[in-house]
């Protein structure tokens, strides 16, 4: 699915560079369910971050679904994640000004998707979540959980190929957490490809695979 | 989509109340204050501009040196100037002269003083005021046909049609109604609700032809085609002309004046008429785009500030897809339909205010919805304003990574604090220049109301004579006395308030050619004048015709005259006209008093004649002030009716109308007060969401120093001391352009004050204080909030 090869991302600090990723080689095939871990500041949001296009890299190629990635323009790249990827975040960076309906509704309106067939498709959404009951509310009225599961819907809503989320579990109690990890575990049974950064060994062992990152380097595969 | 962005427009408006409440209000005072203003300028431009003939229409004007040498300029002409211009130059295709009278004018039991003109047959034909009934070409033919505006024909004869019905005037000769004229419209500078023609005034008596007898406007009507220029140099030595040879020999030039500059450049300077009523209009226009840049700056400082909050909003949207044209769609159009928004509610505000405001500006100004200026105007506003303010969320955060959004990392970029310092810095500029006018001004009325004008302004009534006065004054003034009503009585030439006429080319014992061009103001009175008036007396006695019978030709001059004749010895003096053989003696020196206007320094010389020159038309009663003014009142009225029952006494108090003198300069003063708290008030709200964010976008900082152990009022002393320092700043930049605009200002007065320094001190004292309340109410909550709190959330 996607295949990145001698990645190198860094920051200048007077005349000083600090690397960030370094040398950073992995192929991620369909399917999978990828942990990355490692210590803070070892680079693992910033993998998951260049993977989502989200965030430039100074070196390498990146080949996303057989697209040069380091070749595409700003545009392309974010029609690209736009249509293949979902992101879920520790913070679930969820619209606060918006009803939960809304919040899963928001990325359909950017793929200008008819609002007819957007609302078949959020009440699919809530309907598999189990969250109809709570459409009309805010972010701010919901738990932690709860506000994590409709970032996992929205994230969904527009069919990605690739999950991505960054500690998703990070913010929530044990029990709560525990339920997202089974939810992911379920989408990828479904056969989603996801790739979690995590800073839980428990965690990590959801996924099929886990990747260790120190100081921008992999230290097994 | 669009339904997605209003929703989240309104909740975000409705979750931020006190926010949104000060940005869109502010904004909207902005608005409605610029439109109050633009609607004022509308009507002052538009002034006689609606005459279907306007380019072709000029006012006649007169030029000549005074005894200083200085040249002057005026629209008053001699009466024959007109029939002269239409006989002898073909260019001429219309002329008219106006002349405003009030006369009694009655029809049935209704008796009603109304203001009406004396005009040409032409007048009609010359402007564009639409008649309800009747043909502008015939209507005014004949000694006593007449033509009502629609108002006075409804209050004359109530529904019934007006034309053929008789109404009296002045309870002398009948005139046939023979025409119904629309109500004159705001923007016009006639006054009038009734025209006579002017071969009535022929009938009267009151028509003269010397061409030194400067008494009536004259409006030309130019051929089409006709040069201005051309027709001006023809014109410009018509009075010289007409005078060379005689006596009184005129070196007075005239000119043309279009009608479209008629009502703003009616000042003049040095013989040009160079300025007058545009420098107020200019001036309005001004302060009128500083209130929209203010509310504007406001509008923007508010909205950026609170961008920021929304700078996770914008990540977030990136994050699921949002391309930048969609966000900058999204950010552009909410802060327009917040200007609109506040628009509609100027509007409101502007309805609701405009008449209190028409009642400041003596006007009667309305919204007309059906102007496209104005709906072009507002649309360009409101686009201009919403694009501004919304330009920085909308291309700067819509720029950003949408990872750096995410993670704060553009709040570093504290990049824009300056230029908005630099804002608050302009408004508060403005502010403290409008403070400062506005105590400069105050004191200036003040000072002018405070000064002695001379005479004995309480308990001194005056009143026009009409009917039958003149013919009973003898034995009106002598029951007004013996009833103890009055304590004194005199005839005389004008109200003691008003300046009526002048009089330049005398000669007398010793004086020289250049004395004949010495302007002395005319008054008059038959005896009692210094007793009514309670003027002081310098020298000599009072006029008084029944106890010395050669008095007819006496004349009192006041102390200015004599300085300006440098006569050593007044009293006996015999002074006359130019070419004239009527003599007339000085009995007596009267102290300066004030007939102009307070603010004039220098006391006009001024003669005040015996009955012998003038037809007098004023009776001044000195009221006892034994009795109740009420009841002194009543009397005078009583007597006034039982010898002239045909009309209704109307009486003036002189410290009335002397208090009109102010009435300019005091809507000047209310004005400026007006705007400096509404300036105020705008750059308040903004110093206060520019505290807020401030204090917000600090709040670590704020944390992390009360966790070392720093204390509330140290903190709020950090906080506002920034802005203190921008109204410092302001202070620094305002004070010297307040002192240039007042000086400017203080220049127009010759009785003046000086500008001291106590009043920029204060006016920079009043915004410390304006600038620390409004900053300090947000530097103290910050301070006091929980550091566990604000710095978790980072």
């Amino acid at each position: 699915m996607l295949e990145l090869k001698g990645i190198y991302k860094w920051v200048n600090t007077g005349n000083h560079r600090t690397f960030l990723l370094k040398d950073v080689d992995l192929s991620v095939k369909a399917g999978e369910f990828i942990s990355i871990m490692g210590p803070s500041g070892s680079g693992k949001s910033t993998l998951l971050n260049v993977i989502g296009m989200l965030d430039e890299f100074n070196e390498g190629e990146y080949n996303f679904l057989n697209e040069p990635v380091h070749k595409l323009k700003e545009k392309q790249r974010s029609a690209l994640y736009k249509q293949y990827i979902g992101f879920v975040f520790q913070a679930y960076h969820l619209i606060d000004e918006l009803t939960v309906y809304e919040n899963i509704e928001t990325p359909l309106i950017y793929q200008n998707i008819k609002s007819s067939d957007r609302k078949a498709i959020v009440a699919d959404m809530l309907d598999r979540f189990q969250i109809v009951g709570k459409k009309d509310l805010f972010p701010t009225q919901l738990s932690g959980g709860q506000q994590q599961l409709v970032g996992i819907a929205r994230a969904l809503i527009a069919n990605p190929k690739l999950l991505l989320a960054d500690e998703p579990t990070g913010n929530l109690n044990s029990k709560q957490g525990e339920e997202i990890m089974n939810l992911f575990k379920q989408l990828n049974h479904e056969g989603m490809t996801i790739i979690q950064v995590t800073h839980s060994e428990k965690n990590a062992a959801y996924g099929s695979h886990i990747i260790n990152l120190l100081d921008g380097m992999i230290q097994n595969n | 989509m669009f339904r997605n962005y209003l929703k989240i427009t309104f909740r975000g408006l409705w979750k931020n109340k006190v926010f949104s409440a000060i940005n869109i209000s502010g904004l909207a005072i902005g608005m409605s204050s610029a439109l109050l203003i633009f609607l004022w300028m509308q009507n002052e431009w538009s002034m006689d501009r609606f005459h279907k003939n306007e380019k072709r229409i000029y006012l006649m004007y007169n030029r000549d040196k005074d005894s200083r040498g200085e040249t002057w300029a005026w629209p008053n002409t001699p009466k024959i100037l007109a029939s002269t211009l239409k006989k002898d130059y073909p260019e001429v295709e219309d002329v008219t002269r106006f002349n405003n009278i009030t006369f009694l004018l009655s029809a049935g039991e209704k008796k009603l003083n109304k203001r009406g003109a004396f005009v040409d047959s032409g007048f009609l034909n010359i402007f564009s005021f639409p008649l309800l009934e009747g043909s502008p070409k015939n209507i005014l033919k004949g000694s006593y046909s007449m033509v009502l505006t629609e108002k006075l024909a409804k209050a004359l004869f109530g529904n019934e049609d007006a034309v053929g019905k008789i109404v009296r005037v002045d309870s002398v000769n009948n005139c046939t109604v023979t025409g119904v004229l629309k109500d004159l419209p705001g923007n016009t500078q006639f006054d009038f609700e009734y025209l006579l023609p002017w071969d009535y005034m022929h009938k009267l008596g009151w028509d003269d032809e010397n061409w030194d007898n400067n008494s009536v406007k004259t409006y030309v009507l130019l051929k089409q085609g006709a040069s201005a220029s051309e027709f001006d140099s023809k014109i410009k030595d018509i009075t010289i002309n007409h005078t060379k040879g005689s006596p009184a020999a005129s070196t007075t030039e005239v000119f043309t004046q279009p009608l479209s500059r008629a009502y703003l450049y009616a000042k003049s300077g040095n013989g040009k008429l160079v300025g007058g009523q545009i420098v107020t209009v200019r001036l309005f226009g001004i302060i009128a785009a500083f209130i929209l840049l203010i509310a504007c700056i406001n509008f923007m400082n508010l909205s950026t500030a609170r961008s920021e909050k929304r700078a996770k909003e914008v990540g977030i949207r990136k994050v699921v897809g949002a391309q930048k044209y969609s966000l900058v769609f999204q950010f552009l159009g909410e802060s327009i339909l917040i200007s609109v928004l506040a628009f509609v509610i100027a509007l409101f505000i502007v309805q609701i205010s405009l008449g209190s405001f028409n009642q400041l500006v003596g006007k009667q100004l309305s919204i007309d919805y059906t102007n496209p200026l104005l709906w072009t105007f507002s649309l360009l506003f409101i686009l201009f304003t919403g694009a501004l303010a919304g330009s920085y969320p909308a291309f700067y955060l819509s720029a950003f990574r949408p990872v750096k959004v995410l993670k704060g990392a553009f709040k570093k970029a504290n990049a824009l604090i300056t230029p908005r310092k630099a804002l608050v810095t302009v408004q508060f500029t403005f502010a403290i220049i409008l403070i400062i006018s506005t105590i400069i001004v105050a004191r200036q009325i003040n000072y002018g109301a405070e000064r002695q004008s001379g005479y004995n302004q309480n308990n001194l009534v005056y009143l026009f004579t009409q009917g039958d006065v003149d013919k009973h004054y003898q034995a009106i003034k002598n029951e007004l006395l013996s009833s103890g009503v009055a304590l004194s009585v005199t005839h005389s030439a004008n109200p003691i308030t008003q300046r009526w006429g002048d009089s330049w080319g005398f000669q007398w014992k010793g004086s020289t050619k250049a004395d004949e061009k010495i302007d002395f103001l005319r008054m008059g009175s038959d005896a009692g004048f210094v007793k009514t008036m309670g003027l002081k007396l310098v020298e000599g006695r009072d006029i008084d015709i029944y106890n010395y019978p050669t008095d007819s030709n006496a004349i009192l001059l006041n102390e200015a005259a004599v300085r300006a004749m440098h006569v050593k010895d007044p009293i006996g003096l015999t002074m006359h006209y130019t070419g004239d053989t009527n003599m007339f003696h000085v009995v007596g020196v009267i102290h300066d008093f004030i007939i102009e206007s307070p603010f004039q320094k220098e006391i006009s010389p001024m003669i005040v004649f015996g009955p012998g020159l003038d037809y007098f038309q004023v009776v001044h009663i000195r009221l006892n002030p034994e009795k109740p003014a009420s009841a002194a009142i009543a009397g005078v009225q009583e007597i006034f009716k039982k010898y002239n029952p045909m009309y209704p006494p109307e009486y003036v108090f002189a410290d009335e109308s002397y208090a009109k003198k102010f009435k300019e300069s005091e809507r000047t003063g209310t004005l400026a007060a007006l705007f400096a708290g509404l300036t105020i008030f705008i750059s308040c709200m903004g110093l206060f969401g520019l505290a807020t964010y401030m204090a917000e976008s600090r709040i670590k900082e704020i944390g992390v120093r009360k966790v070392l152990g720093a204390s509330v009022i140290g903190i709020t002393s950090l906080l506002s001391r920034d802005f203190l320092k921008l109204v410092l700043v302001s202070f620094v930049i305002a004070a010297p352009i307040a002192w240039w605009a007042m000086s400017k200002w203080l220049d127009s007065y010759t009785y003046r004050i000086q500008m001291e320094w106590w009043v920029f001190l204060f006016a920079g004292i009043i915004s410390l204080i304006i600038a620390m309340v409004t900053v300090s109410f947000q530097a103290i909550r910050a301070a006091i909030a929980n550091p566990v709190k604000s710095l978790r959330t980072e």
